[in-house]
């Protein structure tokens, strides 16, 4: 661990696996603190871990491959239950595609005679009924996990990535006329980025970084709502508008949208909703010709 | 072996918490709890080592077995389980040993895998532009292909890391090696998928 501590001085460039440990939250606070210190001037640096993070959050998507059969979970807790409850019992007519109900019924039977007296036969039906809600709960949520739109695990991983204290904006302004033009020649679109005037009330622009949404190129907009961060995306409006089947909330950050002629805008926040919508109606009053 | 207590009467309302739910339960030691604990622990890692488990065996039917192989043993052994660690870790250690002991696994340990290959991945380019450093993020396709190419102990390393979100000292503790060397695998599975990404960095732009 020696190369860490050598790395943290500030003026040294990031080794990979100390780039590595850092976007992986590994480093200690000091250690965190010199490369936080190093990357506010270093701008290849903050790409490289800008780019280590990116990589990472498409990794983890690229990893959660292989499902498994969705009969797969009741063939398994089958199996635990009869090596569970009935060691004695051989279970000749327990087939593999035996549903949770059918074991569920067995256990309720008088256990008599021979079978192991350290339990009862009410705590094994309830055992047998909070594996069945169990074995529900997980197959909903699995469902669930993958059939969610691949559009809203984008939108909060990069929301989430530029809330560690790693991901430093590619500009760092509260100005619009800084973050605007910084766009130019690297976006095939334009927008407006309301004044701060025209801003709701304790929302402050931080900064701004391009990025790539559905492999189109967008901007990002980082504000602070009463010091919730806030991501904006904005993006080229296409023709197939998969918004609409957007949810509006993922794990805990809203995802709020809002569209003009030209414009998809996306939010992503934990903000209060209503604060979020106001700062899309700023946005998008903005577009408006004048 | 089952106890009424351990089981909540209204279980429905825990179970989309089961993470906070699961913490109150391992500090818990009663050992009549055991059993129930562990399905509580342990089933709603299914899904997590199926996953796990496919990428290791690359088979469904042996992805299966080996799940389940990992989940009776576990059951069997959970006494030793000390509560308070972390579990994740300790039943994905199960699915590994067990899987060394198959077939597929013994075959893949026969592989010769250098630890310390020359420092040729370690090379930082010193001026990229943002455009040569960022991935396209749709090619997902690419980033299958490359995480199938990768070595198998740096690809083992990287999906418990940014798949399973396991912190380095669990990671050291499943694959029992130094957590220098899981950093060091880690570091290096990432070099390895940027350099097999090459050709798709920056395409279209």
């Amino acid at each position: 661990m020696n190369e860490i501590a050598q790395s943290t001085r500030s003026t040294e460039h990031l080794n990979p696996d100390t780039l590595s440990a850092f976007i992986d939250g590994e480093l200690s606070q000091q250690q965190r603190q010199g490369i936080d210190q190093h990357l506010t001037n270093c701008h290849a640096c903050t790409l490289r871990v800008l780019s280590a993070t990116q990589l990472k959050a498409a990794t983890a998507r690229a990893g959660h491959r292989f499902a498994p059969p969705p009969e797969a979970l009741s063939r398994l807790t089958a199996k635990l239950h009869s090596q569970q409850t009935q060691p004695q019992q051989i279970q000749t007519h327990q087939v593999q595609t035996e549903k949770i109900q059918t074991e569920k019924i067995q256990t309720q039977q008088p256990q008599k005679k021979t079978s192991a007296p350290i339990f009862s036969i009410r705590p094994a039906a309830w055992a047998a009924l909070a594996a069945a809600i169990l074995l529900t709960v997980s197959l909903l949520s699995w469902r669930q996990l993958h059939q969610t739109n691949a559009l809203a695990a984008e939108l909060l991983d990069q929301h989430l990535a530029t809330l560690s204290n790693a991901a430093i904006p590619q500009v760092i302004s509260t100005d619009r006329h800084t973050v605007k033009p910084w766009f130019q020649g690297r976006l095939p679109f334009s927008f407006n980025i309301p004044d701060a005037t025209a801003l709701p009330t304790d929302t402050l622009l931080k900064g701004a970084d391009l990025t790539y949404l559905n492999g189109q190129p967008a901007a990002l907009l980082l504000f602070t709502i009463h010091k919730h961060e806030v991501s904006i995306f904005l993006a080229q409006r296409s023709t197939s508008s998969t918004l609409a089947t957007l949810p509006t909330t993922r794990a805990g950050f809203t995802l709020h949208t809002a569209t003009t002629p030209d414009l998809n805008i996306i939010a992503v926040s934990d903000v209060n909703p209503a604060d979020l919508d106001n700062l899309i109606a700023a946005l998008v009053r903005a577009q408006k010709p004048v | 072996m089952f106890n009424s207590q351990c089981l909540p009467t209204n279980a429905a309302s825990l179970l989309p918490q089961h993470l906070r739910h699961t913490e109150a339960l391992r500090t818990m030691s009663s050992a009549t709890i055991r059993s129930a604990d562990f399905e509580q622990l342990a089933l709603p890692l299914f899904t997590s080592l199926y996953n796990h488990a496919f990428w290791l065996t690359r088979n469904q039917a042996e992805a299966e077995d080996l799940v389940q192989e990992t989940f009776t043993k576990a059951l069997r052994a959970f006494d030793s389980f000390q509560p308070g660690t972390n579990f994740k870790a300790w039943i994905f250690r199960i699915l590994r040993n067990t899987f060394l002991t198959t077939r597929t696994g013994i075959a893949a340990s026969r592989t010769l895998f250098l630890e310390d290959h020359p420092g040729v991945l370690d090379t930082f380019a010193t001026d990229p532009t943002p455009e040569d450093n960022l991935i396209r993020l749709d090619n997902e396709a690419a980033l299958h292909t490359a995480l199938e190419q990768l070595q198998p102990p740096l690809r083992e390393a990287l999906l418990l890391c940014d798949v399973e979100e396991i912190k380095y000292k669990d990671i050291a503790i499943i694959l029992d090696v130094p957590i220098g060397t899981v950093m060091s695998r880690i570091s290096r599975a990432r070099s390895t998928l940027r350099q097999l990404l090459q050709p798709h960095l920056g395409e279209s732009l």
